[in-house]
């Protein structure tokens, strides 16, 4: 569904993204994970088409995101890191905006929007203004703003910020639920969140790929001999650091870990 | 065309929920009224004198158009050079320091059509103050007649001066609209435009002691002479294509403006 090559992005002398390869399948929820200014942000920007690369090639659903931006655009949901709401407007409004800018078809256009305030949960906001709303709220009018169309991919830049426990809970279950019938490519620093709701990790680190498996491919690569359960959210976070920072890291990291057994962050239900 | 009416639609309730819209629209009114007040106080005065100088061909010869709607719009035109760029500032530069600009470069739409949509609506909101404006004429004509008992008011010489205006307004709005996407602060975006604008309108006052081709340049380029036609009922070619080459270049430049920001 998502085939990105050599993808590389340059700010002048900064390079963001350097020859970034990988393949996202039909129905997968990939985890994009990596520590601030890793090229998170800049390459989702550029898979939806909002940002030029400087070499490489992205396709999406075959299309090149370069060559044919439109048709890319039209089947990607985006939830950019800065929810893009106008405080001017209403979460009607502004999902009615929506919904005329994606094209969708004059009729079916109450049905959808009242479907996605469902899915994000916005009943009994619609009416106020979103300037008005708390930081959750907004997050999740972009949230419903992305979901708009039911498009085939979804793009979700760090989808749980500000939301508090049960907001993200019900995020999580949201994504899951996507999984299958849409492809979603979503970025977190939150390592418990890639393990309940991610099939595949991808890893990045200054710009390159530095993994990329499912989870118990990178239990089987990383910890060799270990036995994990998704409950046992460590795990992750070891190889997190070993990765990203490498094994001495790692050691520390799970020495203060094994400092306080049993209070990894919130577990799976 | 839908994705462009829909960004017209999500500005015009913007601009009309905060006071931005509102306020641009006292200020014409207000001024408006003022320079209204005034030209007629004038022409009061002036056909005051023509009595006393018992003189009926100048008194016939005065006219309401001529000397109190043709001043009107003048200054008005002045006034609308101010105030555009207040109209225009949010356009883009809002849109960018709201990071909503993502959001409207990754929808399925071409940068065109959200550049005609934003365009639109500030024209929306143009024409909502012209006719502001055009509400004096109207009242004027209401209580004068002409002195051959037919109208008082030459609805002709009306109709070419709002049309003049419109078209400053329009390019007014398009430098504007290029400016505002030039930059994240609204505040630099209208006050650049304003710098523009106001430097074009009021550039005839250097031709004062000019001569030659100079002068004649000059005049060519100045957003106020072009604007001398239509408020004595004449409808110029050369000052259409003046107006309209400014709402042209700035709808491109501004599209082109999209397009560079994702590459910087």
């Amino acid at each position: 569904m998502i085939e990105v090559e050599h993808l590389t992005r340059r700010f002048r002398e900064l390079v963001a993204v350097e020859d970034l390869s990988f393949r996202v399948e039909k129905g997968e929820v990939v985890g994009f994970l990596g520590p601030n200014g890793a090229g998170k942000s800049t390459t989702m920007r550029i898979l939806t088409g909002f940002l030029p690369a400087t070499s490489g090639t992205v396709k999406v659903a075959g299309f090149d995101v370069f060559d044919e931006p439109l048709e890319v655009k039209r089947r990607i949901g985006y939830l950019p890191e800065n929810p893009p709401v106008y405080p001017d407007l209403t979460p009607l409004e502004y999902l009615r905006f929506c919904a005329g800018l994606k094209g969708l078809p004059r009729r079916a256009v109450a049905g959808e929007i009242e479907r996605v305030a469902g899915l994000a949960r916005l009943d009994g906001v619609m009416d106020r203004l979103t300037g008005s709303l708390s930081k959750g709220y907004r997050q999740r009018v972009g949230l419903a703003q992305a979901l708009l169309g039911d498009p085939e991919v979804l793009i979700l830049d760090e989808p749980t910020v500000g939301l508090d426990p049960l907001q993200i809970r019900e995020v999580r279950e949201l994504v899951k639920s996507l999984a299958g019938r849409h492809t979603v490519v979503l970025s977190t620093h939150i390592l418990p969140e890639v393990a309940m709701t991610c099939q595949k990790v991808l890893v990045v680190n200054k710009g390159r790929l530095v993994d990329f498996d499912t989870l118990d491919g990178l239990i089987r690569k990383h910890l060799p001999g270990r036995t994990v359960t998704l409950e046992d959210i460590a795990f992750l976070e070891e190889i997190y650091s070993k990765l990203v920072e490498g094994p001495a890291a790692a050691a520390a990291a799970l020495a203060g870990l094994g400092a306080a057994p049993g209070t990894a962050p919130e577990v799976a239900p | 065309m839908r994705a462009a009416l829909a960004v017209a639609r999500k500005e015009l309730t913007a601009a009309f929920t905060t006071p931005v819209a509102w306020a641009v629209l006292m200020v014409i009114a207000f001024f408006a009224a003022q320079f209204f007040n005034g030209a007629l106080d004038a022409f009061r005065f002036l056909t005051l004198r023509a009595m006393q100088l018992q003189n009926p061909g100048l008194l016939e010869r005065l006219s309401l158009t001529e000397r109190v709607v043709a001043p009107l719009f003048g200054s008005m035109g002045l006034l609308l050079v101010i105030v555009a760029p207040f109209l225009s500032m949010r356009l883009f530069a809002e849109e960018k320091r709201a990071r909503t600009f993502e959001l409207l470069l990754t929808a399925p739409v071409r940068p065109w059509q959200i550049v005609l949509g934003k365009y639109l609506a500030g024209m929306a909101t143009m024409a909502a103050a012209l006719l502001l404006v055009a509400l004096f004429p109207l009242l004027l004509s209401f209580y004068a007649t002409g002195t051959q008992g037919g109208a008082g008011v030459e609805w002709q010489t009306v109709g070419t001066g709002l049309l003049g205006l419109l078209l400053l307004g329009a390019m007014a709005m398009a430098v504007g609209m290029f400016v505002s996407a030039l930059t994240e602060s609204v505040i630099v975006a209208a006050l650049v435009s304003l710098l523009f604008l106001l430097s074009l309108y009021v550039v005839t006052l250097f031709t004062i002691g000019m001569e030659g081709p100079v002068r004649e340049l000059v005049l060519a380029l100045s957003a106020s002479d072009h604007l001398t036609s239509f408020l004595t009922g004449r409808i110029e070619l050369k000052d259409v294509v003046y107006y309209l080459s400014f709402v042209v270049l700035g709808l491109w430049l501004t599209d082109r403006a999209l397009e560079g920001a994702r590459w910087a």
